[in-house]
This record gives structure tokens, sequence and C-alpha cells, in this order.
């Protein structure tokens, strides 16, 4: 219940770190941007959870197209370009990272003219690994077509019950298989120990990424989803590089500030939810509000801690990329799933689960096949469903989702008393 | 001194007196239209009219917060429940058809709500549905129930949108199918959209403005769930219940 006069709650404290945040991500584009304008890099177009370690270890400045389509979605800009790409052939029931993307592309708009750059870098190759899903090959060829540049990929077993060695050996050597056409586009060779170097760095980034995550078990949390979602940038685009794991350094350091000194990520924290699904990019900072407002604190994420790569392993870099990138949830069975959730949000000490079904991307919504009906069966902790979808604004009702989540909370309160 | 309930809905604003002893006094409904205050307003007006009425007031709804009076804002779905218990004091199943949603919600046996389902994002199944179909065939909703018992058998409507739905009855009734088997058959897609939502258990209690005009579901659903009922003044009960909401605490 809300009464007129209530306090406003939703007033977020925000992490100092922001602005340490925004100079690691300016670095960033501003080493793609002259890349771009004097070709004094190759420059690689590489999926989200794709072989960023390799690329970077081969000099190539990495661009990332879905962080792209998640800047598009938070820019509240998706709607304006998915119609473009729908109208080019491409289904408005399919990623929406995607249509909005190439809609975007095809408007020759990007808020990267924002940053200077005059459209998004010109890849000289474009690179994939289908354990996230099927649909980055189709969006990377729409790349590789128009820039009549190569596309080569890494094709990984889907619904992984059983990561044994077989499918780590046939991952693996699809790293090893598309190196000679990396060193034809980088003009240089693969240098091994440049590799390990990397993908060393690459797990200390993880490492310190998962303990930014985890330092949210803490009651109360010290950083909850929202901030996750937006201070996750630099393991997405720079894994691997120190930059990335400079950044994690401050941010730890902030966040265990904030826990001797009691600062919560939510002022007066009372219900700690799980976030399963995708964000939902063009509405982020309404739902931190809200969620506030409500006194709840999304703790844990599928989403965030999609990006913990710590089984990578300089000893033993392709190999232990292979297994990193494939014990990747979004690549597991739903048993495999059920019991990793079920892990999560013991380990988080969470009082529900909200599900966040979005539209075109099935395989990110995890409520589709009955896990969330065993999951709550197994461990007693209630469940919503959220109709939405990542970036397209149209597949969601934000009214009703709304009501539905006020009363999730008045649903918990009842139960938590 | 009476206390009010308003319940500000997408298609109704309805608006309870409730006495001293937690006693239903009277119930007045408006449209909503595009101005939730304004809805608000008239509903206020109308019972203090006649009555002594005590701020602030309590609401629900789609424009719970958009009313310029003191208020306190609940869930609609937990009022709902509230108001269900209070008359029925057991655990049930609540089937609740608005004009913009379908909700399910079990209660448990301490009036507590164990779980809760809305519709997804599209109108079909709920009465802006059934508005629109009426609309477009230019029938009244009381035609809509003399039809239905008229039908000599059912048509089975398939679609799920409310437009493809009023061309795949256009489509019925041009290849010679009656407009009272129509009119079933549309009643009966709603109740098979709304079992969609979770698997119904235990007694069911049937609420909202959908059923409360129209009778015909009310029976359909019957005959479905034969341990079930309606409660008189249904789709008042969220306005209801956000005030006893308020009066236990």
């Amino acid at each position: 219940m809300s009464e007129k006069t209530t306090q406003d709650k939703s007033e977020l404290v925000k992490l100092q770190s922001a602005g340490e945040l925004r100079k690691t991500m300016d670095g960033y584009f501003s080493r793609l941007r002259e890349a771009a304008e004097t070709g004094s890099r190759k420059i690689a177009w590489c999926t989200s959870v794709g072989p960023a370690e390799l690329l970077y270890s081969m000099g190539f400045e990495v661009f990332f197209p879905e962080n792209h389509g998640a800047m598009l979605g938070a820019g509240k800009n998706a709607d304006k370009y998915i119609p473009t790409a729908v109208a080019h052939g491409y289904s408005p029931d399919i990623c929406s990272y995607l249509t909005s993307d190439i809609g975007a592309f095809l408007q020759n708009e990007t808020p990267l003219q924002k940053s200077g750059f005059k459209s998004v870098p010109t890849p000289d190759i474009l690179v994939y690994n289908t354990n996230q899903c099927r649909e980055v090959e189709d969006w990377f060829s729409f790349y590789g077509r128009h820039f009549k540049v190569p596309v080569v990929g890494i094709h990984t077993p889907l619904c992984i019950t059983d990561l044994g060695p077989e499918i780590i050996k046939t991952v693996a050597e699809q790293y090893h298989r598309i190196i000679p056409e990396l060193e034809k586009v980088a003009g240089v060779k693969f240098d091994i120990d440049r590799f390990r170097e990397t993908v060393g760095l690459s797990h200390d980034g993880c490492v310190l990424w998962k303990e930014v995550l985890q330092k949210a078990k803490n009651i109360p949390a010290p950083i909850n989803f929202f901030d996750s979602a937006i201070h996750m940038g630099p393991i997405v685009v720079m894994r691997g590089t120190q930059y990335a794991n400079d950044y994690y350094k401050i941010l730890l350091a902030e966040l265990q500030e904030r826990i001797e000194q009691h600062i919560s990520a939510v002022p007066s924290e009372r219900f700690r939810l799980y976030w399963e699904g995708m964000p939902l990019w063009y509405r982020l900072s309404n739902l931190a509000k809200l969620f506030a407002k409500l006194d709840t604190c999304i703790v844990a994420s599928t989403y965030c801690n999609s990006w913990v790569f710590d089984d990578l392993d300089p000893a033993d870099p392709f190999e232990s990329s292979a297994l990193a990138y494939s014990k990747l949830f979004i690549v597991r069975s739903d048993t495999v799933k059920e019991n990793v959730l079920d892990q999560l949000m013991q380990e988080f000490s969470v009082n529900g689960i909200i599900y966040h079904e979005s539209k075109t991307c099935a395989r990110n919504s995890n409520n589709r096949f009955g896990l969330q009906n065993r999951l709550l069966k197994r461990n007693g902790i209630p469940y919503l469903e959220i109709n939405g979808d990542l970036n397209d604004p149209r597949c969601y009702s934000e009214e009703q989702s709304i009501i539905a989540i006020e009363t999730f909370i008045d649903q918990l309160s009842g139960q938590i008393k | 001194m009476y206390r009010l309930g308003i319940d500000l809905g997408s298609s109704f604003t309805k608006g309870v007196l409730v006495d001293e002893n937690n006693r239903l006094a009277d119930v007045f409904c408006v449209r909503s239209g595009y101005n939730f205050n304004n809805a608000a307003e008239k509903i206020i007006a109308h019972f203090t009219e006649k009555h002594e009425v005590a701020f602030p007031v309590y609401t629900c709804g789609y424009g719970r917060e958009q009313i310029k009076v003191p208020f306190i804002s609940n869930s609609e779905l937990i009022a709902l429940s509230k108001a269900v218990f209070e008359i029925y004091k057991r655990s049930c199943s609540i089937i609740d058809i608005g004009g913009q949603d379908t909700k399910f919600i079990q209660v448990n046996s301490q009036g507590q709500v164990e779980k809760f389902k809305m519709n997804r994002k599209c109108a079909a199944g709920t009465g802006s549905f059934l508005e629109e179909i009426a609309f477009r065939l230019d029938v009244t909703p009381a035609e809509f129930t003399k039809f239905a018992a008229e039908a000599t058998g059912e048509v089975k409507i398939n679609s799920f949108c409310t437009v493809f739905a009023i061309s795949e009855i256009i489509g019925m009734i041009k290849n010679g199918a009656s407009l009272p088997n129509i009119i079933l058959g549309i009643y009966n897609s709603i109740i098979l959209r709304s079992s969609e939502l979770s698997l119904v258990e235990g007694y069911v209690v049937i609420t909202g403005g959908l059923p409360a005009m129209h009778p015909t579901i009310v029976s359909l659903f019957k005959k479905k769930y034969p341990e079930s009922d309606s409660p008189e003044h249904s789709q008042f009960l969220a306005a209801y219940g956000c005030v006893l909401l308020n009066t236990s605490k």
C-alpha cells in the first residue's frame, strides 16, 4: 500500500565509481574510433560471449554489436529502428538487438555519433559464437555481405547437460580453426604467449566481476541488478584487457566501503529478489525506482552472472576457453539451469524471483518450459512472470507490469510477516 | 461515518460505500474515460450527497494514484482477494475478468495470496475483447445474453487477436453460422483463454465487470467448475477490499 504523502523512496544513491566507469568506457570507444579513422588497428566485431580474448590477443580492436543494441534500447530508440529492419525482411519476432541494430545501420544512425563516430566502426572481420543463440550468425552475416568481409564462427552445441570432454574438444578445435582467417585479416601471426596473457587477464577480470556481484550477498546489498546492468560494460567489451580489471578494482573497493558504512543500493531494503532474463533496457531506470519505492532490491540475476568466465586458464587457453564459454548458463539444459538458479537464489537469500519473458529472446526466457513451476516446487520461493522485451518497448505493458510487481511484493509481504 | 473504496479501472471506475461494521452499504459506477480524477469525483459526489464520508479514500486500479483528494492506494489483486475471503472465508481460486485484464488469484485458507497470474500483453479474453466485438456486431450486452440462450450449437473462435477474431467472425457469418452460435463461441473462447492462466484448483469464485454484465459467462464457468460462485456486486469487490485492507490493520 502506498500513501500519497509517503516520502519518495525511489531516490537511489548513485555509485561514485560511475565517473570512472564513464572514463573507462570512453577510453574503449576512443580506441575504437581511432582505429576506425586511422586504420591503425584492424577491427573485429564479436558476439558478447564470443572469443574476445583471441581477438584482443591478435591486436584487434573489438566492437560488440550486442552492446550497441543495448545502447539503442537504453536510449529508447530501438522502436524507431526496428520497423526499418522489418521492412527489409527481418521478422519483428526475432532478436530485437538484431532488428534495432540493423535498422539503425540502414538509417545510418548510431548513438556513437554523439561520441564523434561517423558511423559504427567498419569491421575487417566478424566473429561469433552460437553459444548464446543462432541468430548471431544471421546478424553478422548481414554485415559480412554488406562490408564484403569474412564472417567466422564457433558453433557450440545447445542445451548442454553434461559438459564433457567431447564438447570441450569440438569447441576448442573450432577456436584453432578460425585462427588462419584471423591471421590473414590481422596481418600478424598468432602468438600463444600473447593469447595466454589475454586469457589470464580475462580470467582475473571475470573473478573481479564475480566478486562485485557477490557483494550483493550482503544484507542489505550495496549494489543491485540495475547498477550491475550498467557497470557490466567493461567485462562485456574489455574482457581480456587491463582496462576492465582496473575498473573493477575501483568498483569493488567502493562496494566494500558501502558494506562497512551500511550503505545499501535500495535505501530501505526489505525484500530481495532474483531477476531471471534480459533487462528491459528502455525501462531500466523506471524499474529501479519502482523496486526501490517498494523497498525491494534485485540482488542477483542470470544476466549479470553470465559474464563470469572464471574457468579461463592461461595454462590451457584453448580448452579452458571452450569450457568457460560452453559452461555459460544460456547454453545449458533446463536441468542445469534449474540447479544454477536454485543455488544462486539460496546464496543470495532471495524472497522471490522474477522471470522476464522477453518476446524476441527465447533463449533468455526461461519460463517457457515449466522451469518456474519445477523450481517453485523445489525451493518454495514464489515467482512472478513479466511479459516484455529486451529492446522493443511495444512488447511491454508498463501499467500492467507495475500492478503485477506491486502485487507480488504485497504477496511476499503477507508471507514474510 | 462511511468509508469509500474506489477501483479506478481501465473501462469503469467503481465506488463502494462501507459502513462502520464493514458492510457494503452502496455501490456506484461510472465510465473512467480519459480523466481518472473526474471519474473519482463523480463517485465521491454521488456518495457525499447523502452520506458523510471519511477521508482518505482507498483506491486501486490503473488510476489509483491519479486523484486529487487524499488517498491510500492498494494492489487491486490483494484487495480483491481480501474481499472475496471476507465473503467466502475459505481457500479458493479467483478468476476476475475486467476491461483490460484477466486475473487468476489463488487464495489460501488464511486469506493470503499464494499465487497470481495476469493475462499477457493482449486484450483477447478480456472485457475490451467483448466490447469491441459487440460494437462491430452492433449487439448490446443484454442482447448477447439473449442470443446465447438461443444457441443450438457452438462455433469455435480460434484467433488470439481481437481484430482477427472479428475477421474470423465475419467469415463465419458469411459461411452461414448463426449469431447465437457465434456468441456462444465467443463466450467459450473467453473461458478458454482464462483457463490458460493457471491450473484452477478448489473452489472457484468468478468476479469482475465482464461476468457481472454477462450472466451467461457465469453459467458457463459454473458448468466448467461445478464448485464455483459469482457473488453479488462482483465488479465492486476490489474497491470493497481496499477499505477492508485498511480496516483490519
